[in-house]
């Protein structure tokens, strides 16, 4: 018997006031000792579930069916007590979670969460403990692991918290460890060394592995088979090569299609979101921008820098004066950038968390003053000396779910603006708001409803309309995409570009994601820790960086293996 | 897990609101009786048997009788009569009355107050947010009753001077609480987005913030606006709160606390039961949109 774990007709339904929601319906699949297996879908799909059924970590609503099973090496774990399941966790089966910054506890010394651990299944001194930490923090590639023990999650950055979430699930030698989008919340150079030392500690532990990610790339780097799921049902299960290269299931080869990276830069992707929500229609719309002259200098950003220091008080004040307190350090965001984009362009701002990406960003569309330097679009500051001036440059949001306001109707938070700026008067807004929501793709007859009846595409597509709707010169787009699944990411970026087209709209499209910026910008600008390290043409960039920075970027981008 | 947008209709807020609250038994029985009592308040003077503050009624011969008395007008006093024979029912309504209505308009005007200078100092932010809160805390740091009965004191008696130590005494409460959901709010991406249209700063306060702040708002509402009547009885137990003209229940417990020990227990308990079920019911309700509004407890 080569099988490890066994799953027959696994069905996790929720009871909700709303009815029974299948989360995962009817279900199996087994895996064999050592195999890494991706558990692939997008939101909603009831990978998660699935992933927390097995070890029995349900909220109170969610029920395993009778007549589902999951056999960890013969044995039966459905209908087990919580006292057993119990011994099972953290022993033989153990998770990793999705955000590293939630999973340890901050007031807990990283060397006593790893005893707790510990603890729950052995005996242990607390020499032994202290050894057993340290070479639990040595395996996941700590440096100073002596050191390391001794301090507190807050002194560790997100990939660090990551590894030691990982030792944790490694300490008792598990057989099977579920990884719940461990490296999601990641930087992409973080998030490929985690892949890459993860990859190597199972194969050396001999330990199977459960990869669930919504992410194909991440998941082909990884897994030796994939199972692909959709609303709670499997759609396609099979070897990795077999899967990403020729997928049976309609579905999957939608998902393939919708992955910017294999597809033609500039190109529409094939996208099942964007032919189910109709066309977009363009008709009858005006804004400054259409037929406007080319300017390769539409947009010119000089010398900006931007210093975030803490306000200090007049007791303060004197305290530093008297030698008593310190000046509070100040955090330099944007060191001296300068940009421009030529009117019509779409230009990458690329960076990981901390470099100042979206600073920069919203120091262009004019929402924070820059500490020193000048922010003109078609010659003329975006800012006052108190506030924004005018309504040319406007901005789309990373999470559509925080930017829309919960308690207005889409007809009212697209027509606010509008209205203001006297682009439309209250009266003919509805005709107004519904030619914009038109050209979105978005049915008009859904305009008095609420945010939250609506999905994460479609929000985002509501606060696309709500900056078009202002007739902006630019547009600044901050992660637009990068909480979206695949297929509806798809759309968005097909929508971004028609918009371009159509309305010939410059885009300053700010993102962490090199695939998404290689197939829908003209020109990128790579930032590092507030500073520009390389510009160039998308092409230029992508085919040949010459800042070590940017290649290093570039390396670990994952990619469907070919 | 997924949204059916074409089968939904358009649900507000509101009504998604109701729809939950309905399945809260004792909440739908606390909601009831709030207001049963705020209709027995309001139409008091078709309902009761006397009007108590009819002078000429009262009979001083059927002054401190027991319930049940059938006094000398024929009226069948329920609750008994007070010491000046008059019928405690009635004047247990007409407190009810004027107990309700200090509550409600202090509250009204502490929450006005609070919601515009809570969400304009969180909005603003620097200096002048620093100034608003530290006042706002100093006056936290008094006892609300010591708050109330020093104004009361200054103002002297009377229902606009007794409304006005009210809102002194709760106004900060709603300050506190409005400034720091407004500050939640204001970090949020959408108050960003209308920022960055750009939207004034006084439409973005109203129509954003304000209402994206009020569910805690609400919720220290209810709380207030009984711990106003539970503070307006005590005054006027105390004997700085109305003026003897305008019995509310407060007075009522006062007048009845000397017979107390002397067996005439209504004359003290009935007001004080009469209190107590108004306060214990808006609590109820108010604990509903508490654990209907806390996101942490939502289901």
């Amino acid at each position: 018997m080569s099988s490890l774990l066994d799953i027959r007709n696994l069905r996790t339904y929720f009871e909700t006031d709303k009815g029974v929601v299948k989360s995962v319906d009817d279900i199996s699949f087994s895996l064999r000792r050592g195999e890494v297996l991706g558990l692939v879908g997008e939101s909603g799909s009831g990978k998660s579930i699935t992933g927390f059924s097995l070890i029995g970590l349900l909220d109170e609503t969610g029920r395993i069916q009778p007549g589902s099973s999951i056999q960890l090496n013969g044995r039966e774990l459905v209908g087990l007590s919580e006292k057993e399941l119990r011994k099972i966790r953290g022993k033989d089966i153990s998770m990793v979670f999705q955000d590293p910054m939630m999973t340890l506890n901050p007031v807990v010394k990283i060397v006593d969460q790893i005893g707790m651990a510990i603890r729950a299944h052995d005996h242990a001194s607390d020499a032994e403990v202290r050894r057993r930490a340290i070479e639990a923090l040595a395996r996941v590639q700590i440096a100073d692991p002596e050191t390391k023990i001794d301090q507190y999650p807050h002194e560790f950055s997100g990939g660090m918290r990551q590894r030691v979430a990982i030792a944790i699930a490694l300490l008792h030698r598990p057989q099977l460890v579920i990884a719940d989008e461990p490296t999601t919340a990641l930087d992409v150079s973080v998030q490929a060394e985690i892949l890459r030392e993860v990859k190597a500690l199972v194969a050396e532990m001999g330990t199977s592995l459960i990869w669930v990610s919504h992410d194909l790339a991440t998941v082909s780097s990884i897994a030796d088979s994939i199972v692909v799921m959709r609303q709670g049902k499997i759609v396609e299960a099979g070897p990795s090569r077999q899967v990403l290269h020729s997928p049976t299931n309609a579905y999957t080869r939608g998902l393939l299609d919708a992955l910017p990276s294999r597809s033609r830069p500039g190109t529409l992707l094939a996208s099942p979101a964007t032919e189910a929500s109709g066309a977009m229609d363009f008709s009858g719309l005006h804004s400054a921008a259409m037929g406007a002259a080319p300017d390769t200098a539409f947009v010119r950003a000089e010398a900006v820098d931007k210093i975030y220091a803490p306000r200090v008080g007049a007791i303060r004040r004197f305290a530093i004066r008297a030698g008593f307190s310190r000046e509070p350090a100040s955090v330099h965001a944007v060191k001296s950038a300068s940009i421009t984009i030529a009117r019509g362009e779409i230009l990458g701002l690329v960076g990981e968390s901390g470099s100042g990406k979206s600073t920069l960003g919203r120091i262009i569309c004019g929402i924070y003053p820059p500490t020193s330097g000048t922010v003109e679009v078609g010659g003329q500051p975006v800012r006052t000396e108190t506030g924004k001036r005018g309504t040319q440059a406007q901005m789309i949001f990373q999470d559509p779910f925080a930017s829309l306001d919960p308690r207005r109707t889409i007809f009212q938070s697209v027509a606010e603006g509008p209205i203001a700026h006297k682009l439309c008067t209250s009266a003919n807004a509805r005709d107004y708001v519904n030619r914009w929501l038109r050209a979105v793709a978005f049915d008009p007859e859904l305009a008095d409803r609420y945010p939250h009846q609506f999905s994460g595409g479609q929000r985002q597509r509501i606060a696309i309309a709500r900056a078009v709707a202002m007739q902006p010169e630019i547009i600044v787009c901050d992660e637009p995409v990068a909480s979206l699944d695949v297929s509806i990411q798809a759309q968005v970026i097909n929508l971004l570009m028609e918009l371009r087209r159509n309305l010939n709209i410059t885009l300053l499209f700010i993102s962490h994601d090199l695939s998404v910026v290689h197939h829908l910008c003209d020109r990128v600008v790579v930032m590092r820790r507030g500073e520009i390290v390389e510009q160039g043409t998308a092409t230029g960039i992508f085919n040949a960086p010459q800042h070590a920075y940017t290649q290093m970027l570039l390396a670990a981008v994952p990619k469907l293996a070919v | 897990m997924s949204i059916n947008s074409g089968a939904a209709r358009s649900v507000s807020p509101i009504a998604e609101f109701w729809f939950t609250f309905r399945r809260n038994k004792v909440a739908i029985a606390a909601l009831v009786v709030v207001l049963a009592i705020t209709l027995v308040a309001i139409f008091a003077p078709f309902l009761v048997p006397q009007d108590p503050f009819d002078l000429k009624s009262l009979v001083l011969r059927d002054a401190r009788r027991p319930p049940g008395y059938v006094g000398a007008t024929g009226i069948v006093h329920l609750l008994g009569t007070d010491s000046q024979g008059r019928d405690l029912l009635s004047a247990i309504v007409y407190g009810l009355r004027i107990s309700l209505q200090m509550g409600l308009v202090a509250g009204a005007i502490a929450f006005s107050i609070g919601a515009i200078v809570g969400s304009f100092a969180a909005y603003v932010g620097g200096r002048i947010e620093a100034f608003i809160m530290r006042i706002v805390d100093v006056q936290l740091s008094f006892p609300a009753i010591l708050l109330a009965f020093v104004v009361a004191a200054i103002l002297g008696q009377g229902k606009s001077q007794l409304i006005l130590a009210l809102v002194f005494a709760q106004y900060a409460y709603f300050v506190r609480t409005a400034h720091g959901a407004a500050s939640a709010e204001r970090q949020k991406d959408y108050v960003q987005a209308a920022l960055s249209v750009p939207m004034s700063g006084w439409f973005v306060v109203t129509r954003h913030i304000l209402p994206n702040s009020l569910p805690p708002l609400i919720v220290v509402a209810t709380v207030q606006i009984a711990s106003a009547i539970s503070l307006e009885a005590t005054l006027s137990f105390l004997g700085v709160g109305l003026p003897a003209t305008e019995p509310s229940l407060g007075m009522l417990i006062a007048n009845g606390f000397q017979y107390l020990m002397s067996g005439r227990y209504w004359i003290a308990i009935y007001p004080g039961i009469a209190l107590i079920v108004l306060i214990m019911a808006i609590n109820l309700v108010g604990d509903q949109i508490r654990d209907q509004l806390n996101p942490r407890l939502r289901k």
